[in-house]
Order: structure tokens, then sequence, then C-alpha cells
């Protein structure tokens, strides 16, 4: 059987797509996060969104704009950029291409999430195509609208099962004038103990991440009169081994100074090739006591926001997934080994039957990313 | 028609006699919420003590299709928790414990009706707060709060409820209790967190929410700046924003309601002045106080003529009572008003009170405004005199101005939801294929449509709709969207 390969460059061409394939189909972005969540079951055909890309409106005025979901988010930011403005995500592969729906889609983010939050919460719009056509809009161009029910979060999330993400508003954020980064070599306990006082004190960080490296970092974004003195007090906080980061290079992706430790960071985000590569989220409290007990190769640990990105051997993903649910918390598999059959995600939510329930009436003949959410049967 | 009286005696078994209200004189007290126009008497009140008590009476109400409503502190402005008739009204009141503080982990778990105010009074003493802060903060539950998707002044730099709620405890339509979402930002599959909240109590009825909370920032500067007209006031809130500051809150009052507030509460505004503004930062000292320089001289650059900084709490707290009261302070001025809320993208915020006050010469009605003008939603308060046959003009001048919201690109609602009041207005802002999916939404959760039925989404037998031939959508007309 021949895979049919759609790349619809509009709305009315994806829609015409969809109703004129018949069985199922994938739905591919850049192909940057291909094997997150469950293993894809076979499919007739792939809709690579790509083809829908650009900036459909940016109204800098009013800090929102409108785009093709296909779009890289990293070519976004640079439109952004000359307007002084960003969309305040920072997920580790937007550097590799990711399109702003594929970061929707699986629910991605970065470490700046402690403040801005995720692509859910930055999200004011979207447009959707479901699998008999329907086209639906919900949300708008306005920061702040609670009509109607917010769909968008629905797509956040949903793996390519629920419906095609064709165009999506965003809320953006002016770039800060300074970022800076304090860093300490510390290895988790003293970086988590570290942490605490951190986010005890008023001084505001952006993001507070320790690395598998022995590295904690902590990221102030300010104007540049206040810079210099908040990082003096953040440095003061940290104590003897903490020192301002000043490594710059073009290819880290990101900008200003420190730019290189967030780039080691986005590393190992990204994980360890041949390993499996497992998104964890706890209460930050416990999280520590989590990474400790698994045999992770790389880690990338939020410690504000309780979220980490770990590379652990396959065959110990079943007991990553069991140590999260144990500490109350959510787990699913990102990058896996070929030959891998362990699940991608723990046990499923209690909320299962509204999941399928919702998946039953969106996408009734489980036409879109069959096995995403394998193993709770929802598609 | 009334209610089985098989399915009222299960209903009433459900709680036991103490927990239920249906004495006919008792139950008018929950016949309407804030929005005192739509008034319904309820068959049943049904005040259960905890989320077991809540799962047992909808329960209850679903093995007898019996429609429910929940209902909080009944502060609501779109009639969300408009009773039906023949149906049973569930009140969250007895669940307002406050159950767990975790300061280290920056969170609180609450019942449904504790008020918005208490959570930062229970935890305030961590140095931590619950940002979103309706008007009505004081009365107003976290439950209804996460019904509606509160917002508040703080929303521009902070976010609305949605962006603070880790979990919530929801007992579905059928009675089963389940939780949606997390401990942390890591979601497992779509979230429904995100759509149950806002989705104004069609989908469920929370039981427990657990909040995240904020450190409290390190200070706070507070400004009341008067301006020679809206526009040059407008045009200040434009520079603020492209100097890339985010301020923690911006306001806007008109005129009319610098007066009202005046009258009611002295708190300090110029009465006579066109236009106030209040803008408020917050944060790190240092940075703070750079960019409240920046701002007092871009007030400066625009014809400010007084400029008062609030130089203890008590000026502050002074400045935002004047704003917080302009609402109820329109009675002063005037026998009846009504309340609307819209939002335009903030660009055209000029413009908008430009036709907005054509609209008010137009129908012979004084509209006074009140607005969070960093995130272009209006409340535009419309004046009338029942006693001077006014309501219907009023209203409909009110509805119009809501429509005008969306046809400036904007929302039908930036916080007080569609409720009863405007669902027989989505279908200006939305075309009917994006309400049939919302439908399906509601169906995925409540197939049988027991679950505050009548609200959000019109329905044939509420707004009297006839499919009629096509009509291209008011958006489609001005290109904003695209249909096919």
């Amino acid at each position: 059987m021949t895979l049919t390969a759609l790349k619809p460059a509009s709305l009315k061409e994806a829609r015409e797509a969809v109703l004129d394939t018949t069985g199922r189909i994938s739905i591919a972005g850049a192909g940057t996060a291909a094997d997150w969540g469950g293993r894809l079951g076979p499919v007739d055909a792939v809709l690579d969104t790509t083809g829908l890309s650009g900036v459909i409106t940016h109204n800098p005025g009013d800090m929102t704009v409108s785009v093709h979901a296909g779009t890289p988010l990293r070519a976004l930011q640079e439109q952004l950029a000359e307007h002084g403005q960003h969309l305040s995500f920072d997920a580790a592969r937007v550097a590799a291409g990711a399109t702003v729906g594929g970061l929707v889609a699986t629910a991605d983010a970065g470490p700046s999430a402690l403040v801005h939050g995720t692509l859910r919460d930055l999200v004011i719009g979207t447009t959707t195509l479901l699998s008999d056509g329907a086209v639906v809009r919900s949300g708008g161009h306005v920061i702040k609208n609670v009509a109607g029910f917010d769909l968008s979060k629905l797509l956040h999330g949903s793996y390519g099962t629920l419906g095609v993400l064709v165009e999506v508003v965003l809320r953006l954020h002016p770039v800060p004038k300074a970022i800076g980064t304090v860093v300490v070599e510390c290895g988790l306990a003293d970086a988590a103990r570290l942490a605490g006082e951190v986010l005890a004190s008023q001084l505001e960080p952006t993001a507070v991440e320790w690395l598998s490296s022995g590295r904690l970092l902590v990221r102030l974004d300010s104007t540049e009169e206040a810079l210099p003195a908040r990082l003096d007090r953040l440095t003061r906080l940290l104590g003897d081994g903490a020192s301002v980061a000043s490594g710059s290079s073009e290819a880290s992706g990101q900008s200003g100074a420190g730019a290189d430790v967030w780039a080691e960071h986005a590393a190992l985000t990204r994980g360890d090739g041949g390993a499996a590569v497992v998104r964890i989220g706890v209460k930050p409290s416990l999280l520590p006591g989590v990474l400790e007990a698994l045999p992770a190769s790389t880690v990338s640990a939020g410690l504000g926001t309780g979220v980490a990105t770990v590379s652990v051997p396959g065959r110990a993903v079943a007991e990553a997934h069991a140590a999260v649910h144990a500490a109350g918390g959510t787990s699913v598999l990102r990058c896996r080994p070929a030959d891998l059959g362990a699940p991608a995600w723990g046990p499923p939510p209690s909320a299962l039957a509204v999941l399928k329930a919702v998946k039953q009436r969106f996408d009734p003949d489980g036409r879109f990313g069959p096995g995403r959410f394998d193993p709770w049967e929802i598609s | 028609m009334t209610l089985d009286p098989v399915a009222r005696a299960a209903i009433v078994a459900a709680l036991g006699p103490d927990d239920v209200v249906d004495d006919p004189v008792q139950t008018r007290a929950y016949e309407c919420d804030g929005l005192t126009g739509y008034r319904v008497r309820p068959e049943i009140v049904l005040i259960p003590r905890d989320a077991e008590g809540v799962a047992r009476a909808v329960k209850a109400c679903h093995r007898n299709g019996v429609p429910f409503v929940a209902r909080g502190a009944g502060t609501g402005l779109s009639g969300g928790a408009l009773p039906v008739a023949d149906g049973v009204v569930i009140s969250l009141a007895r669940l307002k414990r406050v159950l767990e503080v975790d300061p280290v982990n920056r969170r609180a778990v609450v019942e449904p009706g504790v008020t918005n105010l208490e959570i930062t009074a229970a935890v305030a003493a961590h140095g931590l707060y619950y940002a979103p802060d309706p008007s009505s903060q004081q009365v107003c539950t976290i439950g209804g709060n996460v019904a509606e998707n509160s917002g508040g002044a703080h929303c521009l730099k902070y976010g609305f409820t949605t962006n603070h709620v880790y979990s919530m405890e929801v007992v579905l339509p059928d009675g089963e209790l389940v939780t949606l979402g997390g401990d942390s930002a890591e979601q497992q599959g779509p979230d429904l967190r995100g759509v149950f909240l806002g989705s104004e109590g069609t989908l469920g009825i929370t039981t427990k929410i657990t909040v995240r909370l904020l450190r409290t920032p390190e200070t706070v500067r507070t400004l009341l700046a008067d301006f020679p007209s809206v526009a040059e006031a407008g045009e200040v809130v434009s520079d603020i924003v492209a100097a890339g500051i985010v301020p923690a809150a911006v306001e806007m009052m008109d005129t009319l309601a610098i007066e009202a507030a005046e009258e009611a509460v002295h708190a300090g505004y110029t009465v006579g002045v066109p236009a106030a503004l209040v803008v408020e930062l917050d944060g790190p000292i240092e940075q703070c106080d750079t960019e409240f320089a920046q701002v007092k001289a871009i007030c400066d650059a625009h014809g400010c003529t007084r400029l008062h900084i609030a130089g203890s709490p008590e000026e502050r707290a002074a400045i935002w009572r004047g704003r917080k009261a302009a609402f109820a302070a329109v009675g002063r001025i005037s026998p009846d008003y009504f309340v609307q809320d819209g939002v335009v993208p903030r660009t055209r915020l000029a413009e908008v009170l430009g036709r907005i006050a054509d609209m008010g010469d137009e129908a012979g009605l004084r509209v006074a405004n009140v607005f969070h003008a960093g995130d272009g939603n209006l409340h535009p308060l419309v004046l009338y005199s029942a006693a001077a046959g006014e309501t219907e003009r009023a209203e409909e001048l009110s509805g119009a101005i809501a429509e005008l919201c969306v046809e400036l690109g904007g929302s039908l609602s930036g916080e007080h939801g569609i409720g009863t009041d405007k669902a027989c207005s989505m279908p200006k802002m939305y075309g009917e294929e994006d309400l049939a999916v919302m439908k399906r939404v509601r169906d995925a959760f409540d197939p049988e449509g027991i679950c505050n039925p009548g609200k959000v989404l019109p329905t044939p037998r509420l707004c009297g709709e006839r499919p009629g031939k096509y009509r291209p959508h008011p958006l489609e007309e001005s290109g904003v969207i695209e249909r096919l």
C-alpha cells in the first residue's frame, strides 16, 4: 500500500485533501517530534502542514499575531524581533525548525514556562479542520476573551488526534531589553535547595533549571538599567559558587550573554541519541527525589515548574512511568530506540472516558493519528 | 410542566431533608444571579456539604433526567447561574474550606465556595497571593471564577483564572468524580482542564481546585493621571506598550464614570476631566523604578493635566477603591443602568469609544465607560430610567455595543461570560459550524444536556432562530476570517 502525501497550501486545500482521502491520516509538521507519544499506527496518508506557512496578520500595537500553523516558530520569532516582540516560548526544538502547530499539538514548553506558561497560555485563537471537513474557529484576536468554549485548549497536547491546526493566533510579549543568567556548578540536591531560596525571594527569575552536567541556571529578564543590580543580588543570594554566564555563540539559537549555557540546556532536553527520552511533570518539591531514583544519562530539570526531560535506557521507561505516577505526576515518552516496545504513557487520567468521548465526537471514524495515545486506546 | 414526584423524591433523598430547600418562598432567593433581569424559580435547591454530596446530587439528577445548575455566590453578570424551570440548583455555599496551603510548591487546594480574596488571605503569611482579581473578589467564589474564567484588573500581566489553576476535581454531568489537570504544567493529552475552565458550568461542577500562587512582588507603584481627552489617554497606553513595558494594570475611566465614582467614595479623582488613567507597575525595585520613570514621562508627553502618585499603601488603596466602585457608583447618577462587557483590539479603543458615544447620542442615553485599557476590555455602563420607559432602548443599545466589539475584531465578552444574556448573540461572533463543534464538546461531557442547559450556546428555543439562507459573517466581510 502506498502512502498518500498531502501538502495543502491553504485551508481550502487542506479541507479538500482530508475529504478526498479515505482512511487514516497522520498529521505532520516539520517532523521534529515525529516519534513523540504513542507509536503511530498504520496510516493511509500523511498530511504535511508545512505548506501552510507564514504570518497572516501581525498587529504590533495589539501584541497579537495570527499565523498559518505550519509556520516554523524560529522564522516567526525573527520576523517579530523587528518589532521588539516575541512569543515568550523557548522549547528546545524550536531551533530545529518546529512549527507553531506542532508545538501546540505536542504541548511542548521550555524553561520560561515558569513565568509565561506553556502554549496553552499563549494561544488566543485557533482555526481547526476536523476529519469530517468541519472547520472550527475558537477564540479570536484579542487577549481577553471568554466567549464560547476554548477549543484551542483541546488541541493543546492532542498529538494530531483531534484535528488539523490550520491557523493559530498568539499573544506576544516585548523582547526583554536585557537577559542575564547566573550559573552555579552543583549537584541536584544543592540546586534544589538554592532554587527554593530563589523562588522564595522577590527576584522574579524567568527560569530556574538544573542540568545533569552539574549546573544550576537562573535567568533574569530585565531592563538594561536594572539588570546589573538584579544579577548582583541574585549572585549574592546563590553564594560563593555563583557567577554570571557570559558565553554567547551564534550557533546556540539563543541570544544575549549566557546563551551558551541555555544551548547546553536545549541539547540535554533533546536527549541522548540512543536512549529513550521521557518528559515528566510532578510537584516541584518531589522532582529531585524522582530524578535521583531514575537511571538517567541526561537531565534538564525545571526546579520551579516540576517539569523535567530525562534520557533513560529503553528498559527503564516503564519504571520511569511508574515512579512518576507514584509521585502523583505525569509522563510521556518522547524519543524512543527503534525496537523499544515500552508504553508511551503512564496510567491513564481519571477522565479517560471524557477523552474518549471527545475523540468520538471530533473524529468518530478514528482517522487522525491512530495509536498516539496507546496504551489508553483513545485512538 | 412540573417536576415528576418520583424524581423529586429521589433527588431529595440523595442528600436528605437538611440539605434541601424546596419551600417556594425560600427557593425564590435563588431565582437570579447578578444579572437580575432574568429570573426563574428553581424547583429544588440542594446544598451539599462535600464533594461526595455534590456527586450524589448530580447522580440523582442524571438518573432522573432533571436539569441542574451550579451556583456559587451568585455574583455572575451574565445569567450563568440562572436556574432552569422545574430544575435543581446545586449550591456550593457549604464547600468553603481551604484544604491545603503548600508554600514550597506555591499552591493551595481549596473548595469551590471559598471566595477569591479568602485564598490570598489564607496564604499571605507565606508572602504569596492568588493573582486573578475580579472586582467582586470579596464575595465571588473560586468555583464561579473557574466556571467563568474570571479576569480582573491585573490580568494584562498575570493572566486569567485559566493561567492559575493546576487541576480541579470535578463532578461530571453523570455524577462521576474525576480530576482534570495535574500537578505541573505538563499534562496528559488534550487539556480538558483548559476547556472546562470558562465553560460556564455547562460541563460539570467543580468540587476542589488546586490554584497556583505567586510570590508577592517586591514593590508596587501606582499612579493616577488625568488627560484632556480619551484619545490622549489611549495614546499613553499605546506608548507604554510600545516601550516594551508590561504594566500590572492599566485602567481608564471617562468623565461620567469618574463623576459617579468620586461621588460615591471620594477617592481623589478629578471631577470634570475627560479621562483618567490608573497605571500600576510591580516587580523587583530596580526594574519597577526605571519603568515607572518612563511611564511618567509618557504621561507628561501627552498633556497629562494632573499626575498623582500613590505615596502609601493607603493612597494606592484609595485609587483602586475609586476604580472598583465605579460600577455600583453609577447608581448615584442614574436610576438604572446596564453593565456591558466587550473586548476590542486595544488599538481600536479610541474608535470604539467614538462609536459608542454616537450610538448613545442617537438613542438619547448616556453611557459611562470604565475599562481595562491594557487589554481592550470595555465596560460601558448604559444609564437609563425604567420609570421613564427607557429600558428597552437601553437594552438594545447595550447589546449593540457588545456586537460592535465583535465587528471591530474583538469579542462579545472579556470576563462576564455569555451565560443566558448573550447566548443569542453568539452567532454574531461565531459561524454555525464553529458553534456546532462547540456543541460537540458539550455533548462529549453532557450527552443528555442536563448540566446548566440554555447557557453559552444559542438554541432555537432560546433565540427563535430559523434556518435561513447563508449570510456572511461580519468578520468574513471585514476580511478577518476566511470561510469555505
